[in-house]
């Protein structure tokens, strides 16, 4: 498994190059990565069938707990397949969709890494883990949905993505440091035998809701649900692929994932509930509202997985049982759907439900597939999307004081979909009309056979459910349950309360297909409502954001370095002062004056030279002279350091003096004349600021004298310079070897410096403006 | 700034610069020195040269590679040319920069890749040891002793770097600051 991420972070990584050797052939390479781990898989399916759990483990940090950790049960392996295979398709689709795009090797190169991340994320094992790559997942739909970087509404949804979902990640990673702690382990198989211990934690509140807000941002639940119709700016092997199949979900397998661990409580079922139904209903009320078939999609999206986390929330076998049905019913289906309505925005040019029409004679394989999908999603018969349907009625009619809630809404919603699946499958191709759309190109094998393959994916599982599914699903919802699976999958339960429902979806659905238009034109009625809807508050906390900051920003970077330093320096003395108020030592100078007797001539000299030195910088007129008296200053600090036996620092400081002399007067004659801008109270206060300082320091050197100065660390400096570090000089031992980390991170901070101050000073020169 | 004391010293104290600072960088593991003191004396010397002679005129000179040649004949064999090409870059460097049929290339180098040099140095030094399974930055020396440079080991490749980086980030200030 290990192997597997690895080789799909390296062929990430690859693709640019690929594309420059290959050309277009770089799809081969790109598909076969997928196409070989969903083999890999398979291979790996008959032992987790078969009731065991695959892990495999490589340390990372162990002295943190965080390892990597991968983990392979019914739920990983579904989700896996469903990642791979899904992704083979995409990776073949987008190749006939972005077909000469300049950059197809970077997307590719994104579109793996995505893949690969999910994939970690499904099949990790520790918690720290699903973090890291849960970020990566969303990092890379940023890169993803920015991709046509040209488009100013592109690169706006790519943010806008990012930052409700990274924040959501933010949250996760609070919820998931807390479950670990409420657990006592990172590690997902071990938590998964403690949910007692972590339900009736101190923490399993807060974990609760930290964990909730990052699966309800990732899974575009409400109120966080306005990201996901903006993100379908990506192209559209990227919305089908991200945000209906995979991506997505990642929020809902969470759910999933945790919930023998954090299920079953009241606040558990009854915030999933609560949240999946009202953005169940909402997704659906919406598709209604729109007529890009994009847009459509992506709320019936939201609609659907609203609906996967309710069931989630109802948490008894049946609603599981439904759960992992409908999630690989909707992932067949819709990711379909996607792909049809990419071939006919690639074809037509355009996405308005209501200019297309008839165009099963021109682009008849899509068309085909388009009616296979609509029908899944629809509902009807021999299809995959029959036996969910049928098991979402029968999971929300169970015993329960909600049941009727339940039921409304996963019918309302089953209603919408009908109408939509009805519009997409039929309505746009099949329907009779005087002038169909005409098409710019005709469709392109590369481009129809993945939805074809996909549909066809979806009647075989519906009519063979019981050959490879049932298993999986099964041992799928096991892995939520925590207890064994019995159930079977079948088309046909006879006349039953569902099946009568599920015709009465149908027939409602298609009268509500028929009064779509009516529908439609009530829209711009709601205008108003959403000035209060969440997407409108992400806009206006987003401005204040921005606006706070630049004023923030304005305000204490306001360019002069007197006030940086002023800044510095005054909470440094504010800061020493508080330590010092209350419990600090006292200083005893009485028993130490006659050390002043010990005063030698040359120290007082120095003393003199650096005083009077400074005295006459306060008077000086020329820059040149200030500059001179600066270099005093240091030599003397040098001097200092030499008599007091520190000849490196001292070696180190007269270099430095030299040299800040000597840039210096390279500069000078470029810089404006030198004059006593500010205030004469001005300068008083900076004259106070020093003084205080220079006495807060004095002070506390005056303290740290007062004791005696015996640790250990010095003496062992002393002990093993020479022994272990083979150097008799100790400072410079300790500089490259010892603490050889710290110096590399100086130097690093050096290097960054050199490169911002050229940053600086050339980019204003290539402005044009003389600094 | 150009004054002729200051401009005729400093062509023959830059040599002196360097081999001092070198060898301050290399005694700095038994006395006083280092590779942040070496570094900085070494930087002074490329510092006063520019002082004098302006920015261009110090990249021309110790910063700047000319290798001159001309495309190889067909009929000319592989080795022979590249004995012809040697010859020109090495013996004949004054006479060749005046051939008229002689294309030059330069090869300059930048401070930021002294500074990157550095920086790389520096840091996989410690790669040794995480290599050979010990934690990151873990000394090894070897058993030998060169007079005047003393011991080898990974540390004193880490101050090479530090030496390097120091050079290259004086020396890229004093360019940027003298250019504008």
């Amino acid at each position: 498994m290990f192997l597997a991420i690895l080789a799909g972070f390296l062929l990430a990584l690859a693709a640019p190059l690929l594309y420059r050797w290959l050309g277009k052939w770089v799809y081969a390479p790109m598909a076969l990565l997928p196409f070989s781990i969903f083999v890999y898989l398979l291979t790996l399916a008959p032992a987790v069938l078969g009731g065991e759990n695959l892990g495999e483990l490589h340390t990372w940090a162990p002295s943190l707990n965080i390892n990597l950790h991968f983990f392979l049960d019914g739920l990983s392996l579904l989700f896996a397949l469903l990642i791979t295979g899904f992704g083979t398709l995409i990776m073949l689709y987008a190749v006939g969709y972005l077909k000469g795009h300049p950059l197809l090797g970077r997307f590719y190169l994104y579109l793996t890494l995505f893949m690969t991340a999910m994939l970690g994320l499904v099949l990790a094992g520790n918690i720290i883990s699903i973090f890291v790559f849960w970020e990566l997942t969303s990092i890379s739909s940023y890169l993803l949905i920015g991709f046509n970087q040209d488009k100013e509404k592109s690169r706006s949804s790519a943010l806008q993505a990012l930052l409700v979902t990274g924040l959501g990640g933010m949250a996760l990673m609070g919820g998931l440091i807390l479950l670990g702690m409420a657990g006592g382990s990172y590690t997902l198989s071990e938590l998964l035998q403690r949910g007692d211990v972590v339900t009736n934690h101190a923490l399993y509140l807060p974990a609760l809701v930290l964990l909730l807000l990052g699966a309800f941002t990732k899974s575009a639940q409400f109120p966080f649900h306005f990201w996901l119709p903006n993100a379908m700016e990506a192209p559209t092997p990227v919305s089908a692929y991200l945000h209906s199949a995979t991506m997505v979900k990642a929020g809902v397998y969470l759910l999933a994932r945790l919930t023998p661990v954090m299920g079953g409580t009241d606040e558990w079922q009854y915030t999933l509930m609560l949240v999946g139904g009202i953005t169940t209903v909402l997704g659906a009320f919406l598709a209604t509202q729109h007529v890009d078939l994009k847009a459509i999609l992506a709320y019936t999206t939201i609609s659907a997985l609203g609906l996967l986390v309710t069931m989630t929330g109802i948490g008894t076998a049946p609603a599981m049982e439904a759960m992992v049905v409908f999630l690989l019913a909707h992932a067949l289906y819709k990711g379909t759907l996607f792909l049809v309505a990419g071939n006919v925005d690639h074809a037509t040019g355009t996405r308005d439900l209501t200019q297309l029409t008839g165009l099963s004679g021109s682009m008849r394989y899509t068309a085909i597939a388009a009616l296979l999908a609509g029908m899944s999603m629809a509902g009807i018969l021999p299809f995959f999307g029959f036996i969910g349907k049928e098991l979402l009625y029968e999971a929300s009619l169970q015993e329960s004081p909600f049941r009727w809630m339940l039921f409304a809404v996963s019918f309302f919603s089953g209603m919408v979909f009908v109408s939509v699946a009805i519009a997409l499958g039929f309505g746009v191709f099949w329907r009779r009309s005087e002038s169909p759309t005409a098409l710019q190109h005709p469709d392109k094998p590369l481009l129809y056979l993945p939805p074809v393959i996909l549909a066809g994916t979806g009647l075989v599982f519906g009519l063979l459910q019981g050959f490879f599914v049932t298993p999986l699903l099964r041992r799928a919802a096991e892995s939520m349950l925590g207890v064994e699976q019995v159930f079977e999958l079948a088309l046909w339960h006879g006349f039953t309360l569902a099946l009568g429902l599920s015709v009465i979806t149908v027939l409602l659905g298609y009268v509500l297909y028929r009064k779509a238009n009516r529908l439609l034109s009530y829209a711009s009625r709601f205008n108003d409502l959403y000035l209060f809807g969440p997407a409108n508050l992400y806009q206006l906390t987003l401005k204040g954001f921005l606006a706070g900051a630049t004023k923030i920003t304005a305000t204490i970077q306001n360019g002069y370095l007197r006030s940086y330093i002023a800044a510095i320096v005054t909470a440094h003395i504010s800061l020493i002062v508080l330590a010092l108020w209350e419990n600090g030592p006292r200083l005893e100078l009485t028993n130490r004056l006659d050390q002043l007797s010990q005063l030698r001539l040359y120290e007082v000299v120095l003393l003199l030279m650096l005083v009077s030195a400074l005295v006459f910088l306060f008077k000086s007129q020329s820059r040149l002279t200030s500059i001179a008296i600066m270099g005093i200053v240091g030599y003397s600090a040098a001097l200092l350091y030499i008599l007091f036996g520190a000849p490196d620092v001292a070696a180190t400081q007269l270099l430095i003096e030299t040299l800040t002399v000597v840039i210096f007067v390279l500069i000078l004659h470029k810089l404006p004349t030198f004059g006593y801008l500010s205030h004469a109270a001005e300068r008083y206060k900076y004259i106070l600021l020093s003084l205080a300082f220079g006495a807060v320091m004095t002070y506390v050197i005056l303290i740290v004298k007062q004791y005696p100065l015996d640790s250990e660390i010095k003496a062992y400096y002393g002990e093993n310079s020479y022994l272990l570090g083979q150097g008799r000089n100790i400072v410079n031992v300790i500089l490259v070897d010892f603490r050889a980390f710290d110096t590399l991170g100086e130097i690093v901070v050096l290097a960054v410096a050199a490169i911002g101050i050229m940053a600086m000073l050339k980019l204003r020169m290539q402005k044009g403006d003389k600094p | 700034m150009k004054t002729i004391i200051l401009a005729t010293a400093i062509r023959i104290l830059i040599p002196l610069f360097i081999i001092f600072s070198v060898y301050t960088l290399f005694r700095g593991h038994n006395h006083p020195g280092g590779g942040f003191i070496g570094g900085l004396i070494g930087s002074i010397a490329f510092v006063f040269h520019t002082m004098t002679h302006g920015p261009q005129h110090t990249v021309d000179t110790f910063l700047k590679l000319n290798l001159y040649g001309y495309p190889r004949q067909p009929n000319q064999s592989r080795s022979l040319y590249l004995m012809r090409m040697m010859r020109v870059n090495v013996w004949r460097r004054r006479k060749m920069a005046r051939h008229p049929e002689i294309r030059h290339r330069m090869i300059r180098i930048e401070s930021v890749y002294i500074i990157a040099t550095g920086l790389f140095l520096a840091a996989t030094s410690g790669m040794l040891g995480l290599l050979s399974g010990q934690p990151y930055m873990h000394a090894y020396w070897t058993d030998f002793y060169i007079p005047v440079l003393g011991k080898p080991g990974t540390p004193i490749l880490f101050d090479v770097g530090v030496y390097l980086l120091v050079i290259g980030v004086v020396l890229k200030i004093t360019f940027v600051m003298s250019e504008e």
